[in-house]
C-alpha cells in the first residue's frame, strides 16, 4: 500500500474545495434555471458556467489538459473548455434526472442483456460505475426498466455540498444512498440485494488510508480502490460495470458490461480474482475513455507519475 | 469453562477463520475488547461475512435494522450472548 504523495493530496483538497466552495453557488444557479427554464434554455446559461470553472479552477484545468494530453490530444484551451462544458452539461442534467423529467432526454441502451440477465432470478446485482460519463443517468434506468430500487454505496464527504443541493431535490434519492463508513454499510446493501435492489459503486477514487492497486490507464500507471471491489466479493451478487456517457445535445448512451457472476469462493481465496476484476476495470475505464474522452470528470491528478 | 465461554472460544474461531485474520490468535481475542475501529479493528465488509457465517453456523439472523445492532457487534462476549440467546428461540 503506497501512501499518497503531498502534493498530489493537496491538489485533490484543492479539487474538493473548489466543488464545495464554488460549488454551492453555482450548483443552486444551475438547479434554479433547470427547474425554472427548462433544458434547452438553460443550455444556453452553460457556457458562461464552464467559462467560470475554466478561470477560477487551475487545478481542474492542468488535470484536464494532462489527461487530453495522455489520451493524444495537444490539450488546447479550446479543448479543455469542451471538457468543462461537457461536465457543466451532466450537472444540468442530474437536476432533471433527480426530478423525474427524463422525456427531454435521449437515453440508449447498450449491453441491457447483461443486465436483465443478472436480475432475472429477482435477486439484485452489483453495477459499478466510475466518473467517466454520468452517474444520475442510471436512476433513470433503475427505475424504469425493471421497477428495482438503486443503493448507491458512497463515502459520506465525497462531494457532500453538491451531493446534498442535488438529493434534496428528490427525498426519495437522499434515502437511496447508504454511507461507507458505518459497520452496517455492507450489511444494508446485502440486505438490499436480497429484495432485489441493484447496488450502485463508483470504483476510480481511492479512500485516504485505502487498499489500492496500479493499474494502467491511458499508457501510465493510476492507483484505483480495491475496496469497492472487495465489498462486491463479499456481497456474492453479480457484478456488472456500466458507464453512462453523454454523447452531446440531449443524448447519453448506456454500456453494461458483465464482469462476474457472485462470487462463492472465501475470503481467503479471494485476492487474485479481486486484482482481476481491478485491472479489468482500469482496461474498460480506459476503453470507454478514449471513445467518449469530454466524459472524463476526474479534474485532479489521477495518475502515479508527475507528466 | 462453562457454556458461554465455550461458545465464546467457538465464535473467536468463527472470527479468525471467517475473516482470514492471520495474524490473530482466538484464545487472544479478550471477550470486552472493541471489534470494530479500535481493538480487532473490523470493518464494515468484516461485519457482513460475519453475520453470514453466524446465520450459517448458527441459524442466527442478525439484520442491519435490528435495534440492538451496536451492542451486539460491540464485543465476543455480546456476541457470543446474542447467538445463545437467540439460538434457543
Amino acid at each position: 500500500m503506497s501512501s499518497v504523495a503531498p502534493e498530489r493530496v493537496r491538489a485533490i483538497e484543492a479539487w474538493n474545495e473548489l466543488d464545495e466552495r464554488g460549488s454551492p453557488i453555482l450548483i443552486r444557479a444551475i438547479r434554479w434555471i433547470a427547474l425554472h427554464l427548462g433544458r434547452r434554455t438553460s443550455r444556453w446559461l452553460l457556457p458562461p458556467i464552464a467559462g467560470y470553472f475554466l478561470l477560477a479552477a487551475p487545478v481542474a484545468r492542468r488535470s484536464s489538459r494532462q489527461y487530453l494530453r495522455r489520451l493524444g490530444l495537444r490539450g488546447h484551451w479550446w479543448q479543455v473548455a469542451r471538457h468543462i462544458h461537457c461536465f457543466a452539461c451532466t450537472i444540468l442534467d442530474r437536476v432533471f434526472l433527480l426530478t423525474d423529467r427524463m422525456a427531454t432526454l435521449d437515453i440508449h441502451l447498450h449491453g441491457e442483456q447483461a443486465l436483465d440477465e443478472a436480475l432475472r432470478d429477482g435477486r439484485g446485482c452489483v453495477l459499478i460505475g466510475s466518473h467517466l460519463g454520468s452517474f444520475e443517468v442510471l436512476r433513470a434506468l433503475a427505475i424504469n426498466r425493471h421497477g428495482r430500487g438503486l443503493k448507491v454505496l458512497m463515502q459520506p464527504e465525497h462531494n457532500r455540498i453538491v451531493t446534498d443541493l442535488l438529493h434534496a431535490l428528490n427525498p426519495t434519492v437522499a434515502g437511496s444512498v447508504i454511507p461507507l463508513g458505518g459497520f452496517d454499510s455492507l450489511l444494508r446493501a446485502h440486505e438490499a440485494l436480497g429484495r432485489g435492489e441493484i447496488i450502485g459503486m463508483l470504483a476510480d477514487r481511492n479512500a485516504p488510508d485505502g487498499a489500492r492497486l496500479e493499474c494502467d490507464f491511458l499508457g501510465a500507471p493510476a492507483a484505483f480502490p480495491l475496496g469497492p471491489w472487495q465489498a462486491a466479493a463479499a456481497l456474492k451478487a453479480p457484478v456488472l460495470l456500466f458507464f453512462g456517457l453523454y454523447s452531446g445535445a440531449n443524448r447519453y448512451d448506456i454500456h453494461f458490461e458483465w464482469l462476474a457472476d457472485a462470487l462463492e469462493a472465501p475470503r481467503r481465496e479471494r485476492a487474485d480474482t479481486v486484482a482481476g476484476w481491478v485491472e479489468r476495470y482500469a482496461e474498460r475505464l480506459d476503453h470507454w475513455a478514449r471513445r467518449a474522452p469530454y466524459n472524463w470528470f476526474n479534474f485532479y491528478p489521477f495518475w502515479s507519475d508527475r507528466a | 469453562m462453562n457454556d458461554l465461554q465455550t461458545l465464546e472460544a467457538e465464535v473467536a474461531t468463527l472470527i479468525v477463520e471467517t475473516l482470514n485474520l492471520e495474524d490473530v490468535d482466538p484464545a487472544e481475542i479478550e471477550p470486552d475488547e472493541p471489534l470494530f475501529n479500535t481493538g480487532l479493528g473490523l470493518d464494515s465488509i468484516d461485519a457482513l461475512e460475519l453475520a453470514l457465517a453466524i446465520s450459517n453456523r448458527y441459524g442466527v439472523q442478525i439484520r442491519s435494522d435490528d435495534a440492538d445492532i451496536v451492542r451486539i457487534f460491540a464485543s465476543l462476549r455480546s456476541l457470543a450472548e446474542t447467538i445463545d440467546r437467540r439460538r434457543t428461540q
